[in-house]
């Protein structure tokens, strides 16, 4: 296995699991549009006619993105995005526990408050620093096996071999 | 991966198409100027994805949401007759010959209360109806904001108190309960709260009238944050946080433990004793 093949693998595991955590996390939230608005609310930083219109959206930018990684159209752009995404979310997540306060961050559904002991901050930013390094991957290396960007660049794609 | 490989590659890649430099070589200047028209259309392509399942996702959640808006609050009906009192925000209801008071606090949109009554409504009315007990009811706005869009706490807290100055208080909380909207929803609007009264009994102007003008909803929200501070409703949630919730039952400026299934049987029993 060369080099290069290596690196197209990790890299299209790495796509791969990011589409995966979108279209679940995405699909959680689309699931329970009210509870979506609970979790926005809790963050305590937009004005209501905001929080309604942010919590109506992102579940469906998120599947959107989920989408366009799960048939590599765009690797490199929509890497760029989710890494934009990931930032906010953890920059959401930070002033909560900066503020002291006790919010569960509904990254997966659920979300709003909770008692003060049941906050997992930094296991929270921790994970959305894993997914946030997936899309810095994509953003440095888009390159990946079985994407349609590869289709339509017309690259020839080179049968995996295992040596 | 480092640069130097990059740029490894960029060589060979470059050999390959010859001794000439890349940009000199016409087949490769033509697959470059096809690969940066790719990258427009592909870029156009996932920002057209991104809009369509964004407005459309939004459409989608409003009309899903709006699903309560033509439809009308499902109608409870109470068998029995008692007095009933509003003085400020709260609603004294109950035969006088009752020797216990209980203080109930609650919200219309808190999912808790919701519980609180299927568990303990049958309870209560017993109790009225026998003359055991009166009850007298604090509505709250603590989830004011927890409608979208916000304002249903106080809206309903508002009609409720106005149902009250009417006699039909009971009814109207009760169907309120039974037909909750959770928290996140959109809620009841004043329209349908004021087609709840009519069902109910309340064609009054001076009801629909207030549901409108939100005569109560000052009084509403001073009740509210006395109540927030009152020393003896502030109970202990765990963790070291302690504050007012709801549903909170009090009796003798004393909080009751409600999750004890026996505690409005144990009140009765203890005055008659």
């Amino acid at each position: 296995m060369t080099k290069g093949t290596v690196l197209d693998v990790v890299g299209t595991l790495s796509r791969l699991g990011l589409a995966a955590v979108w279209l679940v996390s995405g699909g959680l939230k689309v699931a329970d549009p009210n509870q979506t608005f609970i979790a926005v609310q809790a963050y305590d930083v937009l004005p209501g006619g905001v929080v309604s219109v942010v919590a109506a959206a992102m579940p469906f930018l998120e599947l959107a993105l989920g989408l366009l990684l799960l048939v590599g159209l765009g690797t490199r752009l929509t890497a760029v995005l989710s890494g934009l995404v990931l930032l906010a979310f953890i920059a959401a997540v930070a002033q909560s526990w900066a503020r002291g306060l006790s919010i569960d961050c509904g990254c997966f559904g659920g979300g709003g408050p909770v008692a003060q002991g049941d906050t997992r901050y930094p296991e929270e930013i921790a994970r959305d620093i894993g997914f946030l390094a997936l899309a810095v991957w994509l953003m440095v290396r888009p390159r990946t096996r079985f994407s349609l960007d590869g289709r339509l660049a017309g690259r020839v794609e080179e049968p995996v071999r295992t040596s | 991966m480092g640069g130097a490989e990059r740029n490894a590659r960029k060589r060979r890649q470059n050999q390959g198409a010859g001794t000439r430099p890349a940009a000199k070589n016409p087949v490769v200047a033509a697959r470059k100027a096809g690969g940066d028209r790719n990258k427009v259309i592909i870029g156009v392509l996932v920002v057209l994805v991104i809009a369509a399942a964004v407005i459309g996702g939004v459409i989608y959640t409003n009309s899903k949401k709006d699903a309560t808006a033509g439809s009308a609050i499902k109608v409870a009906t109470v068998g029995f007759d008692v007095p009933v009192k509003r003085d400020g925000a709260t609603v004294l209801v109950g035969k006088d010959s009752a020797k216990v008071t209980v203080d109930v606090y609650e919200d219309f949109l808190c999912p808790v209360c919701g519980d609180f009554e299927k568990t303990y409504g049958q309870e209560i009315e017993d109790k009225l109806t026998a003359g055991t007990v009166k009850v007298r009811y604090h509505i709250v706005n603590l989830l004011n904001t927890r409608s979208d869009p916000a304002g249903y706490s106080t809206d309903s807290a508002n009609a409720a108190l106005l149902a009250a100055d009417e006699g039909k208080f009971l009814p109207f909380h009760k169907s309120l309960f039974g037909d909750q909207p959770e928290e996140g929803a959109r809620g009841w609007t004043k329209d349908q709260l004021i087609d709840l009264g009519k069902a109910v009994g309340l064609s009054s102007q001076t009801f629909a009238d207030g549901v409108r003008a939100g005569k109560y909803d000052a009084e509403v929200s001073a009740a509210y944050q006395q109540i927030k501070s009152t020393d003896y409703l502030q109970q202990d949630f765990g963790n070291g946080q302690k504050g007012f919730g709801t549903p909170t039952v009090a009796v003798d400026n004393k909080v009751v433990d409600t999750s004890n299934k026996g505690w409005l049987a144990n009140l009765v029993g203890n005055s008659q004793g």
